[in-house]
């Protein structure tokens, strides 16, 4: 769109072109058409906000879903549907975040993984194996012995063995999908002088990140992607940091209607210091007050559901102090955050959530057990009956009766079944996780109007989400959170899209330059 | 490829017929079973005295097994249950004739044994992390050892007293055997705990999704010990009655149940309901082998056809199961 000119040779085809594809899950549009193009031996940007379809994308090149629309060129000629085995002949190769490995083998099996191996009498001759990869091996600089368990090593060596065996397979295009999410400052630096030798050495890279810092850097164009569109490509002689941020958070939308009252002056009801948990917590304060409700912002993985977590017991602070109404509050289990007044409606609705299988009544009755007494021990299944009816009649919840298994209600009404679960006890705190993720829009509202209900009716409200719309319209107070610490707070009129991804990527930059 | 696997999907009718028959199958089975036996055998099978006798034999397997279905249902395997029961048999025995305790008191302590090894168990399930099939299978090996241990192997025969073989072979109220009331107390009682209490709601919503049930506040790796303990107390009373049936402890006399028991939770958990363990299931089950072995009896099947039945039906029970799992998440 804008720089056609690639570096490496004008005239050759770009290696690999992606054209107009568009992509859906159920009625949400991951990709509205998107374009990019890779040239041999370029490093490659590609950044957007959470959501913004980057991974979509990866996973169409990967072959690992079919796009709806679209098309994808390698070295000019249009290929057909990918699958994995095609994209690794076609030359593509990618590392994702959560590297592939096989844990008990060495590192020379995991680099061969999956690649025809030289044989002698019909055993596998690793040792010519070995000889034949050894310059790979030593231009990624693997100091490891090739068969050592892959168990020990670090996250940066088993980087460097996912290159190698890309390398192996003859990769033209290795794609990293935040390659740097989990290593140090210098090993990062290790791996970018790899990047730049591939790139010399004519393999492409498609370098995928929220550090913007790494992008400018390294590469030579980037691809900006907005709500599954591709809103900017951006040549090496105009990449700045202002010109990516501004393609990322995009032109100032008209502003959401404010809320009524921003309640931000409630007593205190969870204070937390200094907690940690590492490495994805590192050192948070919070004051939660009654009544508001406030919005924790910022990237995938900047260790927000990671605190949600240690509020609510399910996992150990390293370090740091919590206290409930005064005080001191050090839950062992979720079960004592339970009892204590917390509830959570966690990230993931189907595995961390619900009973897929059981009915809708059994999904709401395991924390108001206590209202369903009967005779003793037993329960009463009419009280439980009159309870589901209760919870489903007012969130209405759509469901054909509370007996319907909750996995063949919609997104949308499985989510209001897991809020639903904690109305009746009404818990001091409600954490929600992503509480809208994958909820058709009708649904959305609805469950935003009850978290303003419930804060106005006195709850204390946490809401972490990655849509960078949801928080302006529902919070009274957005604490922007990254690597791992609280960046940035805004309250009541100044918290805004603009804001929250900003603050976002901008914290990122001075934490660099405090490491 | 991988979209040719994900598209293979059945039509929502031949779901729903192949739903029902899953359902439906175990105990479509059991009545065929009876409805062929009766036609084959009108003589010996279909007589109130045959019925009361399979009902009084299979009555120890149904209390192990109802016991392996609380384990199952919090998402274990108890594979210690036949070797714990074998112990219990001979420990009862020695207790009784040796130590000259009162067989109340025997009684007591032995299924206070069944709980504590049900408590090891789960303890070593859920603290240590050890894989419950390891876990038990060790357990077991163990308290095989411990039997020999006690016994040096010789079955303690000598000095029963007759009071003690009447608490399996004596009958009560019109004639019922006893086996088949405490049966049906214990069974009874272990359905009204998992369908109709608190607790049991939480056992199985353990079972369904024990990362769920954590984050909705239920203490998880309590519930899966109290899961064990039932099975271990279970086992202990199976082991007590299988040696006042026989009138002597004997070292591996209830190992086989172990097998039985598998089979009967499995063929119960396809029983109803989509793959979901449950008490009423382990009983239909445990009815379809105590009638096939029963059949197999009549008609004076050689010995091998016994192991060949019992080890199908494992095969068809946990195949029976999947596939109605697989029918309700698809």
């Amino acid at each position: 769109m804008l720089d056609q000119t690639s570096l490496v040779g004008a005239a050759a085809p770009p290696l690999v072109c992606a054209r107009a594809i568009a992509k859906s899950y159920g009625g949400a549009k991951a990709l509205r058409g998107v374009d990019i193009e890779i040239a041999p031996g370029e490093v490659h940007g590609l950044v957007g906000a959470n959501g913004a379809g980057k991974s979509t994308l990866i996973k169409v090149l990967a072959g690992l879903t079919q796009p709806d629309a679209g098309q994808v060129l390698v070295d000019g000629q249009a290929v057909g549907p990918l699958n994995p085995q095609a994209a690794t002949q076609l030359g593509m190769s990618f590392i994702h975040q959560e590297l592939a490995f096989v844990p008990g083998m060495t590192v020379l099996q995991n680099i061969m993984l999956g690649v025809p191996k030289k044989t002698r009498a019909g055993l596998v001759d690793w040792r010519a194996i070995a000889r034949d990869i050894a310059p790979i091996v030593e231009r990624v600089g693997i100091t490891a012995p090739l068969n050592a368990n892959v168990k020990g090593l670090s996250t940066a060596e088993n980087w460097l063995i996912n290159i190698c065996r890309a390398l192996v397979r003859k990769a033209r295009l290795i794609v990293m999908d935040e390659p740097t999410a989990s290593l140090s400052a210098h090993e990062a630096e290790k791996l970018f002088a790899i990047i730049r030798d591939l790139s010399a050495s004519g393999v492409a890279v498609l370098y995928v990140s929220h550090r913007l810092d790494e992008i400018l850097d390294l590469c030579h164009r980037v691809t900006v992607f907005r709500d599954g569109e591709s809103v900017a490509e951006i040549g090496r002689d105009e990449l700045t940091r202002p010109r990516l941020v501004e393609a990322i958070v995009g032109k100032p939308m008209a502003a959401t209607a404010p809320l009524a009252a921003r309640n931000t002056s409630g007593a205190p009801v969870l204070e937390v210091i200094n907690l940690a948990r590492h490495p994805r917590v590192r050192g948070v304060s919070l004051t939660l007050r009654r009544g508001e409700v406030l919005g924790i912002g910022g990237l995938v993985g900047a260790g927000r559901s990671e605190l949600a977590r240690l509020i609510y017991g399910a996992d150990r602070p390293d370090a740091g102090t919590m206290s409930l109404e005064g005080q001191p509050f050090a839950p062992r289990s979720p079960a004592a955050a339970v009892k204590a007044g917390l509830g959570l409606v966690p990230e993931e609705r189907r595995t961390e959530a619900l009973f897929l299988s059981k009915s809708v009544a059994f999904n709401l009755q395991l924390t108001n057990m206590d209202k369903m007494g009967a005779l003793g021990p037993l329960l009463s299944f009419k009280k439980r009956e009159t309870l589901a009816l209760q919870i489903v009649r007012d969130l209405a919840v759509k469901t054909q009766s509370p007996d319907t298994p909750v996995g063949r209600l919609s997104g949308g009404n499985q989510q209001k079944v897991v809020i639903g679960r904690w109305l009746l006890r009404a818990p001091k705190i409600l954490i929600l996780d992503e509480p809208t993720r994958g909820v058709d829009i009708g649904a959305r509202g609805e469950i935003h109007r009850l978290i303003r209900q419930l804060a106005a009716q006195g709850m204390a409200v946490l809401v972490i989400s990655s849509e960078p719309d949801e928080l302006p319209d529902l919070c009274d107070r957005v604490l922007v959170m990254a690597e791992g610490r609280m960046v940035a707070e805004f309250t009541g009129p100044e918290v805004t899209r603009q804001a929250i991804v900003s603050a976002s990527y901008e914290a990122q930059a001075a934490e660099r330059i405090v490491s | 490829m991988s979209q040719a696997t994900t598209q293979r999907r059945l039509s929502p009718g031949a779901k729903a017929a192949l739903g029902i028959f899953a359902r439906y199958a175990t105990i479509l089975g059991l009545v065929l079973m009876i409805i062929a036996f009766s036609v084959l055998s009108p003589r010996a099978f279909p007589t109130l005295s045959n019925f009361t006798n399979v009902l009084n034999q299979a009555s120890l397997a149904m209390i192990i097994a109802g016991g392996l279905t609380l384990a199952v249902v919090v998402g274990e395997l108890d594979l210690s249950i036949g070797f714990a029961a074998s112990l219990h048999g001979v420990l009862v025995t020695g207790l009784i004739v040796s130590n000259k305790l009162p067989i109340p008191v025997a009684i007591l302590i032995i299924i206070a044994a069944g709980a504590l090894i049900g408590l090891v168990n789960g303890l070593i399930v859920t603290k240590l992390k050890v894989n419950s099939v390891i876990a038990t299978l060790g357990v077991g090996t163990i308290l095989t050892g411990l039997a020999f241990a006690y016994s040096a192997g010789v079955p303690i025969v000598a000095g029963v007293p007759e009071a003690f073989l009447q608490i399996s072979l004596g009958r009560w109220l019109f004639g019922i055997p006893n086996n088949i009331i405490f049966m049906v107390l214990v069974l009874g009682g272990l359905w009204v705990l998992v369908e109709r209490t608190a607790i049991g709601q939480e056992i199985q919503a353990v079972g369904g999704n024990p990362a769920a049930a954590r984050l909705a506040g239920i203490d998880v790796d309590k519930i899966k010990i109290l899961g064990f303990v039932i099975s271990g107390m279970c086992a202990a009373l199976t082991g007590i009655l299988l040696a006042s049936r026989l009138g002597s402890g004997t070292t591996s006399a209830a190992d086989s149940y172990l097998l039985t028991a598998f089979a009967a939770v499995f063929l119960g958990s396809a029983t109803l309901r989509d793959g979901e363990f449950h008490v009423f299931g382990t009983f239909i089950g445990a009815l379809i082998i105590a009638f096939g072995f029963n059949g197999l009896n009549i008609f004076g099947a050689p010995t091998f056809s016994q192991f060949v039945f019992q080890g199908a039906i494992l095969i068809v029970a946990v195949g029976l199961s999947s596939l109605g799992r697989m029918l309700a998440e698809s």
